[in-house]
């Protein structure tokens, strides 16, 4: 019971990370239509911020300029790199992505060197309930990842940014014609993506303090994993997708016979996924006009 | 099309060139006017404090055997490439240093590149002696030795160690799967351990390095756990687990824990749980040859990367040396041009032959098998007390 409880737990954390990295790969996918591989490399970014900004030893502080430096980056990114690509082929947007991630890495490694960097945030320390020993630092993962997705949810729905950033998703010349500025609208995407990334930044940092250049790069990857499982386009999909694969992660580790190919496990899932739903659990069914 | 095929020929024969360039018998040390000792290690990244510590030590070697006179007159110069503890990273290197007339070398300082270096100094037939490559493999070519323990000996010497101490209790292990270091050591320790032990194993990977929270939560019951793994994963388990196995717990480590109480950002002290590790160095030595070099390295590169890797590549050096210095005695003609095959003959036959290297920093009388094993004494060393 306590080890189901405290892996369920852990799953959920790790989950909430990925769900909350993968719905920048999600939101940016639905309404620009390309795949931004720099995604997972904000996050190391903002694992840096923080790590510069707690030489004056004020979380809060370290974390507010994290979230501000990701989303001045995130949206430098999106109008030196990606604006000009507008119409250009899908494969060039994509390498400019994958340019961009190892700019950024590149970039890491020549500002803070190559060797890890230690830096604890704030020590939650760890909690016994119902015989399970979780760190705090997991619930609060959790606790805070609920409450972004809930309000990212209705930010969506109900404000006249959210309800243009599903009209740009749905049709982006329809919404142009009614006055939308796409433009825009795409810029703000990078925006909450970017913030987002700041805070899965974070969240490593909670749950390991060390940090070094290609933090972002598995976990970026495996949010992409995520989103593409949940159904890329679809935010309560990169939500499910991301808990999901949280979990499959943290009980495949508890198997020590299958532990070390958890990875393997985790991308095989994708592969099924691909094959039998192509869209993902929730991302909607397209016919495609030929 | 015609000029498609042009330049799909020069490229081929471009291509071909290179190809064959490496397989004359040049000997690229005939311009030599110092023996040059080649070493290829992780002087940056996450492994960076074994590398410094090997390049520091060996230099300290050779500026001491220089500044003696050498070898009959004749200097020694050490270059010290960078592999960031990437395999990859050795082929580079090792070309690189072979061309610049390396005669004899120590090898890479990890295990995994360690292999690939293996490989290609077998193919040149260049003698090596590697401080920290610790991989069961590592020395089985004719012209590799280890100064340091065998990843399997490592294994079994903690494999007694927990059947005197642990008879019929559970003990935790936590080791990374994809590395050969690892897996080697942990390999050795199961096949060594008394089946009245009972195990409680966990892993993690490469790619998932930093968060240990169900791996954590596996062990939390293990009050003794052995981490045949480096310093950096390690203090992060610690730092995650801290609170949550029994504070009068230990982990005992492999030489992949040297260091880690000279960790940036990482206080070695708030782990409330022992510290423990198998190592062939005492760092707190009051007298011999271990006190002299730990008085000698701080003195000049500081304290913050002194462990066993660099005391084990202080010895090399002067075990090399004095082979050499042997052979010479025994009336072999070593000039400072000699190839590095020449040399790798001189050195094996030497290695093989019953030379003892004595009063080392790592261990009284280091001698070798002919398999390139290195024989000496293990100790253990506490690095932290529990709190």
């Amino acid at each position: 019971m306590e080890l189901i409880l405290s892996t369920v737990i852990n799953g959920l954390s790790l989950g909430g990370i990925y769900a909350m990295i993968a719905l920048g790969y999600t939101m940016v996918y639905g309404i620009a239509k390309m795949l931004n591989f720099a995604h997972g490399d904000i996050i190391m970014v903002g694992g840096y911020v923080i790590y510069v900004f707690m030489a004056f030893h004020n979380p809060l502080l370290a974390i507010l300029m994290a979230v501000v430096f990701c989303v001045i980056l995130g949206v430098v990114i999106e109008k030196v790199a990606y604006k000009p690509l507008r119409g250009a082929s899908p494969l060039a947007v994509l390498i400019t992505a994958i340019g961009i991630s190892y700019l950024l890495q590149s970039l890491a490694q020549i500002i803070f060197g190559s060797a890890n960097k230690m830096v604890t945030v704030y020590d939650f320390g760890s909690v016994t309930f119902l015989g399970a020993t979780v760190q705090v630092s997991a619930l609060v993962t959790l606790g805070v990842t609920v409450i972004v997705m809930a309000a990212l949810t209705l930010f969506v729905k109900y404000t006249r940014i959210g309800r243009a950033m599903i009209a740009v998703s749905e049709d982006k010349g329809a919404a142009q014609l009614m006055g939308i500025n796409v433009d825009g609208i795409i810029t703000v995407t990078f925006a909450i993506g970017s913030a987002l990334a700041a805070l899965a930044g974070l969240f490593y940092l909670l749950k390991a303090p060390s940090i070094s250049s290609t933090l972002g790069a598995m976990p970026g990857i495996k949010a992409f994993t995520a989103a593409v499982i949940g159904g890329i386009g679809s935010i309560p999909g990169a939500m499910l997708g991301g808990l999901l694969l949280g979990i499959v992660e943290c009980i495949s580790y508890k198997i020590t016979v299958i532990a070390p190919y958890t990875d393997a496990i985790e991308f095989s899932i994708l592969i099924i996924i691909l094959l039998v739903r192509p869209t993902g659990f929730l991302g909607k069914k397209r016919r495609e006009k030929v | 099309m015609k000029h498609i095929r042009l330049i799909a020929l020069a490229i081929a024969v471009i291509f071909c060139v290179g190809l064959f360039a490496g397989c004359g018998e040049t000997n690229y040390a005939a311009n030599n006017t110092e023996y040059v000792i080649g070493l290829s290690g992780p002087l940056t990244g996450g492994a960076a404090m074994y590398g410094s510590a090997v390049a520091n030590a060996a230099q300290l070697a050779v500026d001491e055997i220089n500044a003696a006179g050498g070898l009959n007159g004749i200097k020694f110069k050490l270059i010290a490439t960078d592999d960031m503890n990437d395999a990859t990273k050795i082929s580079t290197n090792y070309s690189s240093m072979y061309e610049s007339g390396m005669q004899v070398s120590l090898g890479s300082v990890t295990t995994q590149p360690g292999l690939e270096f293996k490989n290609l100094s077998a193919d040149d037939n260049v003698f090596f002696l590697t401080p920290s490559a610790s991989g069961d493999d590592i020395p089985t070519n004719p012209n590799g030795f280890q100064m340091c323990f065998a990843d399997g000996n490592q294994g079994k010497v903690a494999a007694e160690f927990v059947n005197t101490n642990y008879a019929g209790q559970t003990i935790g292990v936590f080791y990374k799967s994809d590395e050969a270091y690892s897996k080697g050591i942990y390999d050795q320790f199961k096949t060594n351990l008394d089946s009245s032990i009972n195990v409680v194993e966990t892993t993690f990977t490469e790619a998932n390095s930093s968060d240990f929270s169900t791996q954590i939560d596996t062990l939390k019951d293990c009050t003794f756990i052995f981490m045949p793994i480096y310093y950096t994963p390690a203090s992060l388990f610690m730092t995650q687990a801290k609170d949550i196995i029994a504070a009068d717990g230990v982990y005992y480590g492999c030489d992949g824990f040297d260091g880690i109480d000279n960790i940036d950002g990482f206080d070695i002290n708030t782990i409330p749980q022992e510290i423990t590790m198998l190592s062939h160095f005492n760092s707190k030595a009051t007298e011999g040859p271990a006190k002299e070099f730990i008085d000698k390295y701080v003195e000049k590169y500081g304290a913050s990367t002194l462990n066993q890797f660099g005391a084990s590549a202080y010895d090399c050096v002067y075990a090399i040396f004095n082979a050499m210095k042997k052979a010479i005695d025994g009336g072999k003609d070593i000039p400072v041009t000699i190839s590095a095959s020449d040399l790798c003959e001189i050195l094996k036959a030497e290695f093989n032959g019953g030379f003892t290297y004595q009063n080392g920093v790592t261990g009284e009388n280091i001698s070798w098998e002919s398999t390139g094993y290195v024989n000496k004494g293990a100790i253990k060393y506490i690095i932290k007390e529990a709190n």
